[in-house]
């Protein structure tokens, strides 16, 4: 069964209610305890004033009766004790001198009371202290507890103590402890109900939010709207949306760009497509060869096409190709002697610059790519006399790449623009496909390098930068 | 017939240009919008040959430039974009025909023959004039049932003339029909070609209109 937030919450909170609840009904309880037992010592203390205002005849009869507490309390109010055993009060009144002038048969068999030493005032539990010259105490007598005591009356001497057996079952205390405990066990189950259904309704939002999700459509992209919601639901609302948001942008550019090379594709087509109807229909054999010399041209263009294209879409899936470590000026090198023949013909000059031995950690395919767009379009803008000069260096943090020309350059409007996709600079010359600088800026990104744009040599023409920022070694 | 191909690809544009050569018409090349602004505001031509995406100058740019200097010549927009909203755009900016790319060489000459009929008030390609039956697209021409053979600058000039009857053409305008930027013009070359084709079609067909040029009068 998966986590559930509800049962969670639910547990959480009956926890907290359980554990609040039980610390509440203890410290009640406790306390219905000690109310109890300061009653019960006052009516002992009551009773003891009584026994020194009674003369011998009547101490003697009282003596002889059973007093039982239960009773006293039932006379004394509404709050009758009702326990279920007698709880006999005994008592013994002696004289100024120590003479026992009446007590409790039962109290002799308990060997309670050897005077003097029981005269101290004995500490209760609880340390309460009565000060009407007597004192409080629960004895432990006969197995059992008692509650006791003394009083020392002034005027006539006498020595009053009191015995009761020790109330350990009072229904006073339990009493209270149910009246407080049971509106509550009968509260917990309907307030379980209520919190299940607060929580519940509380993740509403949620449950309304997966629907929403889940009735969409793949193409359904344009943001969710719940209108007001919770502080708590709107931070998912809004990264669902911006992922949203950027699945779009992404999907957009994605059609964007199969757009525009159906669109690029089209007219290699149309160059290979007019130029064989030209073979077909010339009428002498050289504007035929020429003719089909061109639409091999046509087919070269379209290949190359389709082969940045494959590169573009292979770059922009993210698979990391493997990395090793790769000697830029020896790619720049074989790039440049691939390329020779391409400058001689236009009467290029092309150097590379390069006084040590740069390695940095990259695909191989991938830099030789970079290298041969790069120079391809230094020598495909530039003209006939004009130079290219490829520079690698290095300053503190990256191994600069550097391809600069002193050819027509770039207007400072098109500049931002290069790497667009399918972007050709109003010089273009139009065997160009406008993919060269975008595959580049792609590569430089796959690589975290740096790619800027610049003046060219002697303040002329076009300077393309790429810094790598790794660690080389000569 | 003079034809301005508007055309920033290399192998399109020569294809193209080779194309409408070998069809008859006389082909000048702009490679962007302004070489093509320039060569339309110095030569007349019977027809424009527009591609859209054109560095310098956008081709939908140069169209509604044109038409808003009043020139009514007709153009044949050639274009990679070929939806129907793009084929729209296209014919309300002042395209009298559109053609997506890639298309086919034969078909793009057929319509600029459709364009061309249409600007000079024809139904029929083929052109009777009193005995002549001349045919422009099949290069063909008969007089009286017989086939007479016309050299390809003969034919521009009789098509020139035959598709303007009652108006005298210049002979700088009759030349401008014969030859693109890159050829040659021979003096005299028009006063050949005219004595020619009245040799081989009758004296009384091309009338001479002193100090203007030459005309074909109406039927």
């Amino acid at each position: 069964m998966p986590a559930s937030m509800r049962r969670h919450l639910m547990l959480l909170v009956f926890a907290s209610i359980t554990l609040v609840w039980a610390i509440t009904l203890l410290s009640s309880f406790r306390h219905a305890t000690a109310e109890v037992e300061e009653w019960e010592d006052a009516r002992l203390a009551q009773f003891a004033q009584t026994l020194t205002l009674l003369d011998q005849n009547d101490l003697t009869a009282l003596s002889k009766a059973h007093v039982d507490a239960r009773e006293e309390y039932g006379r004394g109010g509404s709050n009758g004790d009702d326990d279920k055993l007698p709880r006999n009060m005994l008592f013994q009144v002696r004289d100024g001198d120590g003479r026992v002038l009446a007590a409790s048969p039962d109290l002799a068999p308990l060997g309670a009371w050897d005077p003097p030493s029981e005269l101290a005032p004995q500490p209760r539990q609880g340390t309460r202290m009565i000060t009407l010259g007597g004192a409080a105490g629960a004895g432990q007598a006969g197995g059992q507890p008692w509650h006791t005591y003394t009083l020392h009356d002034g005027p006539s001497g006498r020595t009053v103590r009191v015995l009761e057996p020790a109330n350990t079952r009072s229904d006073l205390a339990t009493g209270a402890a149910r009246r407080i405990s049971e509106p509550i066990a009968f509260a917990l189950p309907i307030l379980a109900l209520l919190v299940w259904i607060s929580i519940g309704h509380s993740f509403r939002p949620l449950r309304i939010l997966s629907t929403v999700i889940d009735a969409r459509e793949v193409s359904q992209l344009e943001p969710i709207d719940m209108g007001r919601s919770s502080s708590e639901v709107r931070p998912l609302i809004d990264a669902i949306n911006h992922l949203l948001s950027r699945l779009r942008h992404s999907i957009v550019r994605e059609r964007t760009f199969t757009a525009d090379a159906a669109h690029e594709l089209k007219t290699p087509l149309a160059a290979i497509k007019v130029q064989a109807q030209v073979a077909l229909a010339a009428q002498d054999t050289l504007q035929q060869q020429l003719a089909m010399e061109r639409v091999v041209q046509g087919v070269d263009r379209s290949a190359r096409l389709v082969e940045q294209l494959l590169l573009l879409a292979r770059l922009d899936e993210h698979d990391r190709m493997p990395m090793w470590a790769v000697a830029l000026d020896g790619l720049a090198r074989d790039v440049i002697v691939a390329k020779e023949d391409e400058a001689l013909r236009k009467d290029i000059r092309v150097a590379l610059v390069s006084d040590a031995r740069f390695e940095i950690v990259a695909e191989p395919v991938l830099v030789n790519m970079l290298f041969d767009n790069l120079i391809d379009n230094a020598l495909k803008y530039c003209d006939s006399g004009d130079r290219v000069e490829v520079a690698i260096r290095r300053d503190a943090r990256a191994v600069l790449l550097t391809v600069r020309d002193d050819g027509p350059g770039v207007g400072i409007e098109e500049l931002g623009r290069l790497t667009d996709r399918f972007f050709r600079g109003t010089g273009a010359s139009s065997t160009g496909s406008g993919l060269g600088l975008s595959i580049v800026a792609r590569i430089v990104e796959y690589f975290g390098a740096r790619l800027s744009f610049g003046v060219g040599i002697d303040g002329r023409g076009l300077a393309v930068e790429i810094a790598f920022p790794c660690a080389a070694s000569d | 017939m003079r034809i301005l191909l508007v055309e920033d690809d290399d192998l399109i544009g020569l294809g193209v240009e080779a194309g409408l050569r070998q069809a008859g018409f006389a082909v000048d090349w702009a490679r962007d919008g302004r070489a093509a602004n320039l060569a339309l505001t110095t030569t007349t031509y019977a027809l424009v040959i527009l591609d859209l995406g054109l560095p310098k100058m956008p081709g939908i740019e140069m169209l509604k430039w044109l038409r808003s200097c009043g020139k009514d010549v007709p153009v044949l927009v050639l274009s990679a974009r070929g939806t129907v909203a793009d084929r729209v755009v296209g014919l309300e900016s002042g395209a009298d025909d559109y053609l997506g790319k890639p298309f086919d060489l034969t078909e793009l000459i057929a319509r600029c023959r459709a364009l061309l009929r249409r600007s000079q008030g024809r139904s029929v390609e083929v052109i009777r004039y009193r005995d002549l039956t001349v045919d422009p697209a099949a290069r063909t021409a008969l007089r009286s049932e017989v086939r007479v053979q016309l050299t390809a600058r003969e034919w521009a000039v009789l098509v020139q003339l035959l598709t303007h009857q009652g108006v005298p053409q210049s002979r700088s305008r009759l030349e401008e029909s014969l030859y693109g930027w890159q050829e040659e013009i021979e003096s005299n070359v028009v006063e050949v070609h005219v004595s020619n084709l009245r040799k081989k079609l009758g004296t009384d067909l091309i009338r001479t209109v002193r100090g203007i040029g030459y005309v074909v009068e109406k039927a």
